[in-house]
């Protein structure tokens, strides 16, 4: 690791966690509240990745394969369902959806 | 690369936590104006504004204090502004479609951040799943639901409002300003990193997982199929829902007769009166 140490690629981690929170509390979209579930992952990854470089072994990248994993297990679910969803009421707005009645 | 100065160099990088405190007030009050609402363009890009001055702000404070620069460093900071950028742009647009392009952005971006940190498979790996693969999907259903909403040129309706920006914007900047409290209150408690790793990163990883993740590699490609399956029996098209039955007689579902099978051109008197495609 080269003189930008550990704490900054921690603090754009963070960074991109804290947006993706946002963005998913304050979103109506179903595709755009997942969108940034995966911002949030991306924080969750630069995290893993530079304490594997930090501690110089090969943890955090396999961490990060496994998230890959879940991340793609989950977008394809998802998906599905907003699919499915959309097809219901013909509307993406997260908001018709709040009594989780079909 | 990381000689002696590296210890000392972490006890240096340290910013007050008041500038923290009040450089996420700021870039909370520029998200609130940025996120869609009620108002119009103008007081948007302001927020906007704000949000990136307090950002630049922060990367000064923390550039100030990292005394010692090397020439790799312009990367760090090129690739993290474009991310931090990006993921606002994903949160604010009132397009999906540009949402989703954004978000390219941000995982191209994290991908330069990962190739800084010596993890070149990896940085491959989120280009190709992430950005490949991931997205498409992710644009491909954007461009299903595209006249949604009924909403015009804008994008759809509920698109256009952010639902209750300010107390959102308030947790979640109190999130980030707490953790980057730690995160920087703490850096000088941090041991001396360890030595970069010489030699194929890509080899050593291949040879790391099959020796002591094997039976987890196993289980992520049996959750991968499994996810895979469930997508598409959610996603199925049931047969009452298809398209309207000619006959007038409901197809029944338990019905598994090949000859009663709707296809077009034939005799069949259930037959649909259009191609499938």
């Amino acid at each position: 690791m080269g003189v930008v140490a550990l704490q900054h690629y921690l603090a754009v981690g963070a960074i991109l966690f804290a947006i993706g929170l946002v963005g998913f509390v304050t979103r109506r979209n179903l595709i755009v509240l997942f969108l940034c579930t995966e911002l949030m992952f991306q924080g969750v990854l630069v995290n893993l990745i530079a304490f594997g470089a930090y501690h110089g072994n090969l943890a955090g990248q396999a961490f990060t394969i496994f998230v890959l994993v879940v991340a793609a297990a989950e977008a394809s679910l998802a998906l599905g369902l907003v699919v499915l969803l959309f097809r219901r009421r013909n509307t993406l707005n997260a908001d018709e959806w709040r009594d989780l009645r079909g | 690369m990381v000689g002696p100065h590296a210890a000392q160099l972490l006890g240096q990088a340290l910013i007050a936590p008041a500038a923290i405190l009040v450089l996420c007030i700021v870039a909370g009050v520029g998200t609130v104006m940025l996120l869609p609402g009620r108002r119009e363009g103008a007081f948007r890009k302001i927020g906007g504004a704000v949000a990136l001055a307090a950002g630049l702000v922060l990367a000064a404070l923390v550039a100030r204090s990292a005394v010692p620069r090397s020439a790799g460093d312009g990367y760090f900071w090129v690739f993290s502004a474009i991310a931090v950028a990006a993921a606002l742009r994903v949160i604010s647009h009132t397009r999906p479609v540009y949402s989703a392009l954004y978000f390219v952005l941000t995982v191209l971006a994290s991908a330069g951040l990962f190739v800084l940190l010596h993890a070149d498979f990896m940085a491959a790996a989120l280009v190709l799943i992430y950005a490949g693969a991931i997205l498409v999907t992710y644009v491909f259903v954007i461009m299903l639901a595209a006249n949604a909403g009924g909403g015009g040129a804008e994008g759809a309706e509920y698109d256009l409002y952010a639902r209750e920006p300010v107390w959102a914007c308030a947790v979640g900047f109190a999130v980030m300003g707490v953790m980057l409290f730690v995160i920087f209150d703490k850096a000088g408690a941090l041991p001396a990193p360890a030595a970069v790793r010489a030699g194929d990163s890509v080899r050593d990883l291949g040879l790391y997982l099959i020796k002591d993740h094997l039976v987890s590699l196993q289980l992520a490609g049996v959750l991968l199929t499994v996810a895979m399956v469930g997508a598409v029996i959610v996603a199925r098209r049931y047969l009452s829902e298809a398209a309207p039955d000619v006959s007038g007689q409901p197809a029944a579902l338990g019905d598994d007769n090949p000859h009663n099978i709707p296809v077009f051109g034939t005799d069949n008197p259930r037959q649909k009166q259009y191609p499938e495609t």
